[in-house]
């Protein structure tokens, strides 16, 4: 019996030291901490470093801190000046003339004049680039570049085809990699990329890939004088160095900022959201943001062609209440294609459907309908998708409709997506800055782009002349009437802009949203 | 012996060239398409085609697969389409985070649970088995991901004692590095002594009856000899060859564990490739665990002789 004692004693020592040395490696460890460092999460690493071609929206997001372009997309989604300081359009339209900054200092510590300017938009332009945004400027594009030239240090002209509405927002959106200015170091001697030498407030660090990119402060950043708006104003560094964390768990995310292992997480979750609201070291960030989350309904599709039907799902939904409920109070309800925030969404944009079961029942009746059942398409990548159209399934519900939702993996719902292949699907569109851009990705003949929700030619036509004036009020006209429309055509019932969601510790001072669904880190500090 | 290893090896060829067909075909079958999850939901055709084309992937699949095999063959797995990387040295970097914590959780899972079942077995039916048992059953029956986060919520937030997110490397700092790697660590091992304990105690009850151990015992050996030269290598061999399966499957499935943790590992580099529907990504880690995964088991097998002479007389 002694012996047994012996051996069992013998594996419990062994145990015990076991934890013993995992206790002390813990307490040996130093702390992570380190002044001046701020620490921040995305959900999954960037593609590349070269802006505006190999990208998605989190290279975007990295890539807005280091370059930067002519002109930048204000808070209110208006364009201002950015490495030009000011610009004149010919009265044609075709002329672009703009003034650049002086003594811009790229992250090499060249100056910045016209040259570069010319140089960079010669890249841009060379299908061996494959910038994202060239299509924009082929012959089926917004308009063709003629010429980009130089005609002082300080000044470039930029030459179109046929006037435009769209060049500058063209020139600003992020995902064209804000049109960047660049300097030649940024390629190797051979042409290939290496990495981008940009005049942006921050410089690229290290990129461990799959755990960190870290964004190191430009010290001889000449920042604007104007407050931070958008990504225009002034961009003061208040850190030495900004490391952006991979962490695709969002859990894992959300430990890490209440372990005080990061200081800002943004794209939460609404359920998060409210989980976090109860821990006091812990601030939130909730601004209204631009995505788009909304029931698409293909009008190709034997039941659902029957505009009726469509309508009396419409109708069926208090689109209200369904935004309240998923986004918990963090958004607002919104029919229309142009989300609240723009310049453009006005009086007539905030008319949409309004509940209404009698009639709902009517037209279901009018049209013959059975009781078929309706497939929906959803995802649980993005919670709100399907919480919604759980919502809209409960719903629709009481007025007889009978929804069947099919919940798919996000690639393969954007393949069905792109083809056009469903009846139903709860969708949510990424953030399109200027309002033809908002409509441009619903409308368009179904024929040849399946993508397209709203195969209208009258809206078509009516997209094509927003693009080409600039005259604000009649661009306004028509987006007012292309709502109308929209809202009787009832292609895609839309519910609500998101909400970009942020969680911040609280000695993280000078953060602030806004409607691009992307963090700024200058004008933030630690305190 | 030599002859052996060679048919041994051999076999694993086709094995492989399965495993190749099936990776290829079913990462296509699926639907969702790369070119269309890089673009997003603004996809213009013409940048599809253009993307498309540039990847390869307007070639028939079995065109596409042929110059996959014919560049696999000579170790070249192409590169990603998410981000342009060589395949092999980024799954060979992801390899060592994912093979450092696997191998050691399973020798720790091992070194706690070989003993723990001969105890068990050594005193079966009393309190100590009973107590052995069920938490052996009680390890076993733990999702790891739950266990993960528990121990990461005790650790991490509560105590604060270790960090709960990111990965440094051993050559970069020794201290660090143990910090990140010692829960995700521990979890493995505390689900492995489960199925580990309950599989040494059923393999030594069995050798317990047999008659060299009751002769031992009546030849007057002291228990512990009699435990640790008669019963331990003789009720090892299945123990060993449970470890050779678990230290495949731990690798090829170790993505939950890699996700809690946020280690960036083999298996988080797989998920994040299917979801990305990055092709050469996902074919490269799933032959390269099949590899593996025959490798260990190979070497599992001819180890086998070292504790079961019976093995190599045969």
């Amino acid at each position: 019996m002694r012996k047994h004692q012996g051996v069992a004693a013998f594996t419990t020592m062994a145990m015990s030291a076991g934890v013993a040395l995992a206790l002390a490696w813990a307490s040996a460890i130093p702390a992570l901490a380190a002044g001046g460092v701020l620490r921040a999460r995305f959900n999954a690493d960037i593609r590349s470093t070269d802006p505006g071609t190999n990208r998605d929206a989190n290279t975007d997001g990295v890539m807005g801190h280091v370059v930067e372009g002519l002109v930048a997309f204000r808070e209110d989604t208006s364009i201002g000046p950015m490495l030009a300081e000011s610009w004149e359009i010919s009265p044609d339209g075709k002329i672009y003339t703009f003034h650049l900054r002086k003594g811009v200092k790229f992250h090499n510590g060249a100056i910045m004049t016209a040259d570069d300017v010319v140089w960079s938009f010669k890249r841009w332009l060379d299908p061996a680039t494959q910038w994202r945004c060239l299509s924009e400027f082929s012959d089926t594009g917004i308009t063709k570049i003629l010429g980009v030239d130089a005609t002082d240090p300080q000044t470039v002209v930029i030459t179109l085809e046929r006037p435009t509405a769209l060049l500058l927002g063209t020139l600003a959106r992020p995902d064209c990699g804000q049109t960047a200015i660049l300097n030649r170091d940024s390629l190797t001697p051979d042409g290939k990329w290496r990495e981008p030498v940009a005049t942006g407030p921050f410089k690229l660090g290290e990129w461990k890939r799959g755990q960190y990119v870290d964004l190191i402060r430009f010290d001889d950043y000449v920042s604007r004088t104007e407050p931070r708006d958008g990504y225009t104003g002034a961009k003061k560094v208040e850190v030495d160095k900004v490391r952006v964390n991979i962490i695709p768990d969002s859990s894992a995310a959300k430990a890490g900022l209440l372990s005080g292992s990061l200081d800002i997480i943004n794209s939460l979750s609404v359920p998060e959201v409210e989980e976090l609201k109860s821990h006091a070291e812990v601030k939130l960030s909730i601004t209204p943001a631009l995505g788009l989350t909304g029931i698409l309904l293909q009008s190709n599709d034997p039941l659902l062609k029957a505009v009726r039907i469509r309508r009396a799902l419409a109708l069926s939904l208090d689109t209200k209440e369904i935004a309240d409920v998923v986004m918990q109070g963090t958004a607002r309800a919104n029919n229309s294609a142009l989300p609240i925030g723009s310049p453009f969404h006005g009086p007539v944009e905030d008319q949409g459907y309004t509940q209404d079961i009698a009639q709902a029942r009517k037209l279901l009746a009018e049209a013959g309908y059975k009781g078929q059942p309706i497939k929906m398409i959803a995802n649980k990548r993005y919670s709100f998708v399907f919480d919604s159209a759980v919502l809209v399934q409960a719903m629709a519900q009481a007025v007889g409709l009978k929804i069947d939702i099919e919940v798919l993996d996000w690639a393969t719902q954007l393949d069905r997506y792109s083809k056009g292949d469903y009846q139903a699907m709860a969708f949510v569109y990424s953030a399109r800055l200027d309002p033809s851009l908002s409509f441009e990705m619903l409308t368009g003949p179904k024929a040849t782009q399946p993508r397209k929700v709203w195969d209208n030619p009258e809206a078509q036509e009516m997209l094509r002349q927003s693009m080409l004036t600039i005259d604000t009020a009649k661009r306004q006209a028509l987006f007012d009437e292309m709502h109308r429309r929209f809202i009787a055509d009832v292609p895609m019932i839309v519910l609500f802009n998101g909400s970009e969601l942020a969680a911040l510790r609280n000695n993280v001072k000078g953060y602030a949203g806004w409607l691009y669904p992307q963090p700024r880190f200058w004008g933030v500090s630690l305190q | 012996m030599l002859g052996y290893l060679v048919r041994r090896l051999a076999m694993t060829i086709p094995t492989l060239l399965l495993v190749a067909i099936t990776v290829f075909a079913l990462i296509r079958l699926i639907p969702g398409d790369p070119v269309q999850v890089m673009l997003g939901d603004s996809t213009d055709p013409a940048q599809v085609e253009q993307l498309r084309r540039q990847m390869g992937l307007d070639q028939s699949i079995p065109v596409q697969f042929g110059y996959w095999l014919a560049k696999v063959a000579v170790g070249d797995f192409g590169h990603s389409i998410t981000n342009g990387l060589a395949v092999l040295p980024l799954i060979l970097e992801r390899f060592q985070v994912s093979a450092l914590i696997v191998l050691v959780a399973v020798t720790i899972a091992a070194c706690v649970a070989v003993p723990a079942g001969l105890i068990a077995a050594w005193r079966q039916n009393s309190a100590t088995d009973l107590a052995i048992t069920a938490g052996a059953t009680l390890l076993l029956s733990i999702p790891s991901f739950w266990l993960g986060l528990l121990l990461l919520l005790l650790f991490g937030l509560k105590l604060k004692w270790l960090p709960v997110i990111g990965y440094v490397p051993f050559s970069d700092n020794f201290g660090q590095a143990m910090a990140f790697i010692v829960l995700p660590i521990a979890t493995l091992a505390m689900i492995e002594i489960g199925a580990l304990t309950r599989m040494s105690r059923a393999s030594s009850i069995e050798v317990l009856r047999l008659e060299y151990v009751t002769h031992a015992r009546a030849k007057g050996a002291p228990e512990w000899r009699v435990l640790g030269r008669h019963v331990l290598p003789n009720a090892f061999a299945p123990t060993w060859t449970l470890i050779g399966l678990i230290l495949g499957h731990l690798l090829g499935g170790i993505a939950v564990i890699e996700t809690v943790f946020t280690l960036p590992g083999l298996g988080r580099l797989l998920v994040d490739s299917i979801f990305a529907r990055d092709y050469p990504v996902v074919q490269g880690c799933l032959l390269f665990t099949a590899v593996i995964y025959v490798v260990v088991n190979l070497i599992v097998d001819l180890c086998y002789p070292l504790f079961d002479p019976r093995v190599a007389a045969e």
